[in-house]
């Protein structure tokens, strides 16, 4: 889902400087709705993988402490201008998202 | 459907909402020089308002606002009998203290050593001891200037309660010991040779700008379903054509409310006689609706109507709310944004502009706030700044100033969201 996720991946010498910015609430389940007074119920993304021309190169598993629309920055030596580089997520609901992008040459 | 019940409240937005469903799909030429349907009654903006949290708690009702002019009481010069003194030493602390209104340095160069980043929109004052001023008129130009000279943009900070009178002989005692020239360590020290800011980020990246994150937001809105089933889609079916340059006209003057409303105030009470959806002025939804639809007409000229009778009228108010004294600091937005007075100079390490180049980045992302900011928001920060008590968000005053710096900026291309520190 495009929407969800922004990618960019540029590179310098070998190693592939990736950017990802997803749009996600990012709720920690502790905090209150201030009208009804009931608790927000958890919604957070709590497993990312990155994969370099399908070859996994981060898995991460992430809790409520990250913030709302998360921003990930990761490199990847190695990378080609061409490379696919992929990003897979999943929250604690159950709902998948993904980006992808292509290495651009610098 | 039950959506025209509570619309027969108002006879003028039943007019609106049928005008809309007929409207649908197909709009015609014909409907689209009828006027818009407003929602006209309730606030656009939370009432009563209440200021931002994390802002200044201060209240300053003795003084003026946009709103309330608060004639000023100018003080009698007071006498002095030979040479005032005082503790220079002391007067140093206070001319050096940002905390109480700023302090001498944010405008005048002075001190020995100089402190960090001295202001340069008031005369270097590090050789005063020789410009032969007697010590009455150094403590009664401090204390209240504007018996002196009434357009300076000094502040009266005996008057206004800022410093005390033995506070203010101290620093008269201060600017006494001022005898040698400036000395500053660097360039970026002196605020004469001081680089100009420019901003060079990229404020349409989304991986810099947040606020690049609420055109989707706004984008996402413009097609949700309100209660009747109808969303900004329903009618405005191609939006990147229809409000290619819609925004870069406004704010306008809205006959039915006899007030000038920018795009935020429209948001709110367009969607309220149409859709349904509530969009306070200041929510996150109205600012990303906002910012959607000025980012449809980015790269368009801004221009305002300054030609209309109502609009001349604005923007003579509007001129006018720009040139008043205003809080407990004495201040008006001509005082720092024209380049007669304080514009293209610095306030301590603040960079002041003109007026020109103020507004075709708003609602812009604010990185030291972490905020997005409308043009109101800014305003009324810029109020708070001079110790005045801001206006609500839908007040008539902030329209005509918005329309007022618009038309000074007819021409400047608009680039929203933009990004500012």
């Amino acid at each position: 889902m495009a929407d969800e996720m922004k990618m960019r991946a540029t590179l310098q010498g070998d190693v592939a400087d990736v950017k990802v910015l997803m749009t996600h609430v990012m709720e920690t389940g502790l905090r209150k709705d201030s009208k009804t007074e009931k608790f927000i119920p958890a919604h957070f993304i709590d497993h990312v993988v990155a994969t370099l021309n399908g070859k996994t190169v981060l898995d991460a598993q992430w809790g409520i402490a990250v913030a709302k629309n998360p921003f990930i920055n990761f490199k990847i030596k190695g990378a080609k201008p061409g490379d696919k580089i992929a990003l897979n997520a999943s929250d604690n609901l159950g709902t998948q998202y993904s980006g992808e992008t292509t290495v651009a040459a610098k | 459907m039950t959506a025209g019940k509570p619309y027969l409240v108002w006879p003028v937005v039943l007019f609106g909402a049928l005008s809309v469903l007929s409207a649908c799909a197909t709009r015609p030429e014909a409907e689209k020089t009828r006027m818009a349907p407003l929602e006209l009654e309730k606030p656009a903006s939370a009432a009563p308002w209440v200021r931002y949290k994390g802002w200044p708690s201060e209240m300053w009702n003795e003084y003026s606002t946009l709103a309330v002019a608060v004639p000023s009481t100018l003080s009698d010069p007071i006498k002095f009998d030979g040479p005032i003194t005082g503790d220079p030493k002391n007067g140093e602390k206070l001319a050096f203290d940002r905390s109480r209104g700023g302090g001498c340095v944010a405008c005048h160069v002075m001190g020995n050593p100089i402190p960090p980043l001295p202001g340069n929109t008031g005369p270097d004052l590090s050789e005063y001891a020789s410009w032969g001023r007697s010590d009455e008129f150094t403590f009664n130009y401090i204390y209240d200037h504007r018996k002196i000279k009434p357009d300076s943009m000094m502040q009266p900070w005996g008057a206004h309660k800022l410093y005390s009178a033995n506070e203010i002989k101290d620093m008269v005692a201060f600017l006494k010991t001022q005898k040698s020239p400036a000395k500053f360590k660097d360039n970026l020290e002196n605020p004469n040779t001081r680089p100009v800011p420019v901003e060079t980020r990229d404020n349409f990246d989304p991986f810099l700008n947040e606020a690049m994150a609420a055109v989707e937001k706004g984008k996402g809105l413009f097609s949700k379903e309100g209660a009747g089933k109808k969303s900004c889609a329903s009618c405005h079916t191609d939006p990147g054509s229809a409000f290619k340059a819609w925004a870069a006209s406004m704010p306008k003057h809205e006959p039915r409310l006899n007030k000038v409303i920018g795009v935020e105030e429209f948001v709110t009470r367009h969607a309220r006689a149409t859709t349904g959806e509530e969009y306070l002025m200041q929510s996150g939804g109205n600012l990303a609706l906002s910012i959607y639809l000025r980012f449809l007409a980015n790269g368009q000229p801004i221009n305002v109507n300054t030609a209309s009778a109502e609009h001349k009228q604005a923007i003579k108010r509007g001129t006018a709310l720009l040139n008043r004294k205003i809080g407990q600091l004495d201040m008006s937005c001509a005082d720092c944004h024209t380049a007669e007075r304080g514009a293209n100079k610095w306030i301590r390490g603040q960079w002041l502009g003109e007026f020109r180049g103020q507004i075709d980045h708003f609602p812009t992302w604010r990185t030291s706030r972490s905020e997005i900011w409308d043009i109101t928001k800014r305003l009324q920060w810029c109020n708070v700044s001079v110790r005045a008590n801001e206006l609500w968000p839908g007040a008539p005053e902030y329209g005509d100033i918005e329309l007022t710096i618009s038309a000074l900026n007819n021409g400047m291309k608009l680039s929203v969201p933009g990004i500012r520190h």
